[in-house]
């Protein structure tokens, strides 16, 4: 846990020096502590990147937590937060809006991410009608519709990217689809921010419940756990906090599957600090892969969902190829 | 118990029987389909001679085409100012220059349609590097029509271009015509800015979402030098329309901004940015808009398209 912090604050200094202007630690240390807006260098560190780092965190952190619901509220190692849909609703939504809208921003309000929250919760509602019935939630039935739909929704979004007369236009519904920090500011992080904290702190009471939960819904109901009760409550944390994790920064791949597992494989099936090491942790390698592409591919930096893939997969092949290592 | 065994093992060979014969069917129409059918003869291939073309691409071409056609809208302005107009046979949904252009036939090129491209039966079709792909080349290759590339980085490869379209088409004395008097313009123009005292940094935006914009070596910025004036993307990238962040524009800091007018750029682009609204063009509110056709076309319109720039900028 202490490692992922100390990294964590060495990441954010990383990220902070990295972009077009030249900055030594000592300047980003004056542009946090006595700030000049005039001073280019400074504006940028404290406008541009620090608020592109912040986003990169939550939403490393959202989809790694909502990662970890998911996979108990399924009972399944290869659930992730987008199960329900959620990146596919908010991908259409997102595409719609590029495609179909010329207008970017309606009264100060920038459309992509709103229709993109609009699609996600829009969906998942869906599958949520569709995978349940009588008021309780099937989760095997949930995620075959989840699948179902998301490949519905996936064809939609191909459909936009055909129909797409500009290279440009097309380029913005791949770039988009891909996931991005590019567009943060202090005024977007707020949403995520919130419903993250909120999560995590609602969970951090139920933690036991989630440890129960993961030796299967009978045991926990012998146990005195409130199977149905607890779904909806975790369905409902995961949609919002995937939503508006999605919304800002588009469906970034990998984070949610992968880090739940990490945080098990080295903490254990039930430690009770696992939602927030897994929290940090998603938060931690989403900074470092966001700092990287944007090493790899100046200025812009490459679609974070990339580097993710990239430097992920080797990781996670080789902690799941570990002996000891067990689901539930 | 039994005999519900032997019912269902029935209903499974059933299956299974049914599945991989429907399966053996679409291999088979698969296999037939997939069967590659020979090139088909191009027309007019008697006297024919091979030539490298922009992209330095071995290109075999009858030696006077007799049908030919542009595969995108610079192209088809290129060929209108040189060929004879009656040999041009088509246009791509996207040429609308000359005027003329549009009496004739469409042939799609986004997707490709080969199948119109074949029953118009041109000897040879034209290309701008980077808006056909060599792919789709290579496909209207194999159908035995040769497809001729252009680059355009500057000023001067339209020129040379136009030269390079005389001599294959036959048409020295038109395209010599034309490349003068686009010369004698040029110069004009360098004249006018030789005593020039601003050099502004222009700065030409594509795209709002992510920030496209003209790179480097592009004609846009061979452009800017007939007007003493200078791209602010100064560093050359792997990309011609590189995307770029706010930091970088920030940096960059550019006098003026190409792309739309003051009070557009402020309500869509600037409120989708407001940290770029320290740069010097929203500043001094010189943001202006220019006709894409005149930007994103390299062709013989090369011209209008300086005169516009200069328009704008002074």
């Amino acid at each position: 846990m202490l490692a992922v912090v100390l990294l964590l604050v060495f990441g954010f200094f990383l990220g902070l020096k990295v972009g077009s202007i030249e900055t030594s630690y000592s300047l980003i240390w004056e542009a946090l502590t006595h700030y000049n807006s005039e001073d280019s260098a400074h504006y940028s560190i404290v406008h541009l990147r620090l608020p592109r780092l912040l986003l990169a965190f939550l939403t490393g952190a959202s989809l790694a937590f909502a990662g970890y619901l998911m996979q108990a509220l399924v009972n399944n190692a290869l659930a992730d937060p987008y199960l329900m849909g959620t990146a596919s609703g908010a991908s259409l939504g997102a595409s719609f809006s590029l495609f179909f809208l010329t207008e970017f921003t309606v009264m100060g309000l920038y459309l992509p991410p709103f229709f993109a929250l609009v699609g996600s919760f829009a969906v998942t509602l869906v599958v949520v009608i569709l995978g349940s019935r009588r008021g309780q939630l099937i989760p095997s039935q949930m995620l075959l519709v989840g699948v179902a739909l998301s490949s519905l929704l996936t064809a939609l979004v191909s459909l936009i990217m055909f129909l797409s007369d500009s290279e440009s236009q097309l380029k913005s519904v791949v770039f988009w689809s891909m996931g991005g920090f590019e567009k943060a500011d202090w005024t977007n992080l707020g949403y995520p921010a919130t419903a993250l904290i909120a999560g995590l702190i609602i969970f951090q009471f139920l933690q036991k419940h989630l440890s129960v939960l993961l030796l299967g819904a009978e045991r926990a109901e012998t146990l005195g756990v409130e199977v149905g009760k607890l779904r909806w409550v975790m369905l409902l944390a995961i949609s919002v906090v995937t939503g508006f994790a999605v919304a800002f920064s588009g469906p970034v791949g990998f984070v949610g599957l992968m880090i739940p597992h990490v945080t098990r494989a080295v903490l254990g099936i039930t430690n009770r600090f696992n939602l927030i090491f897994c929290a940090l942790a998603g938060g931690l390698f989403l900074v470092l892969c966001d700092i990287l592409s944007r090493l790899l591919y100046p200025p812009a930096g490459m679609p974070v969902g990339i580097v993710t893939s990239f430097f992920g997969v080797p990781f996670f092949v080789y902690l799941l190829r570990r002996k000891n290592y067990r689901f539930s | 118990m039994a005999s519900y065994h032997l019912y269902t093992s029935v209903t499974v060979s059933k299956n299974l029987s049914v599945f991989l014969s429907t399966f053996l069917m679409g291999l088979c129409l698969l296999a037939l389909a997939s069967c590659e059918s020979k090139p088909a003869k191009a027309p007019n291939q008697k006297s024919s001679y091979t030539i490298k073309d922009d992209l330095g691409r071995s290109v075999t071409l009858p030696t006077q085409p007799k049908r030919i056609m542009g595969l995108d809208a610079a192209m088809t302005e290129m060929l209108f100012a040189v060929a004879d107009t009656a040999s041009i046979i088509g246009r791509t949904q996207n040429c609308d220059y000359p005027a003329m252009a549009l009496t004739k036939p469409v042939v799609n090129n986004y997707p490709m349609d080969y199948e119109r491209l074949l029953t118009l039966k041109p000897d040879a079709v034209f290309a701008t590097e980077g808006i056909i792909s060599l792919e789709v080349a290579a496909q209207i290759q194999k159908m035995g029509i040769p497809v001729y590339f252009q680059a355009f980085d500057s000023v001067s490869d339209v020129l040379r271009g136009l030269k390079d379209l005389g001599r294959i088409l036959k048409r020295e004395n038109q395209a010599a015509k034309v490349v003068n008097s686009l010369q004698q313009k040029l110069q004009a123009f360098s004249k006018d800015t030789a005593e020039l005292q601003e050099h502004p940094k222009v700065l030409a935006i594509i795209w709002k979402d992510p920030i496209y914009v003209f790179g480097h070596n592009t004609i846009f910025t061979d452009k800017l030098r007939y007007l003493g004036a200078d791209n602010a993307v100064s560093e050359v990238m792997a990309q011609q329309s590189p995307a770029l962040t706010r930091e970088y524009i920030l940096q960059l800091n550019p006098d003026v901004i190409l792309g739309g007018t003051f009070e557009k750029y402020d309500k869509e682009f600037f409120s989708l940015y407001p940290e770029l609204k320290r740069i010097k063009a929203y500043q001094n509110k010189r943001i202006y808009e220019v006709t894409d056709d005149l930007m994103s076309r390299p062709g013989p319109r090369v011209i209008e398209s300086i005169q516009e720039l200069k328009q704008v900028l002074r």
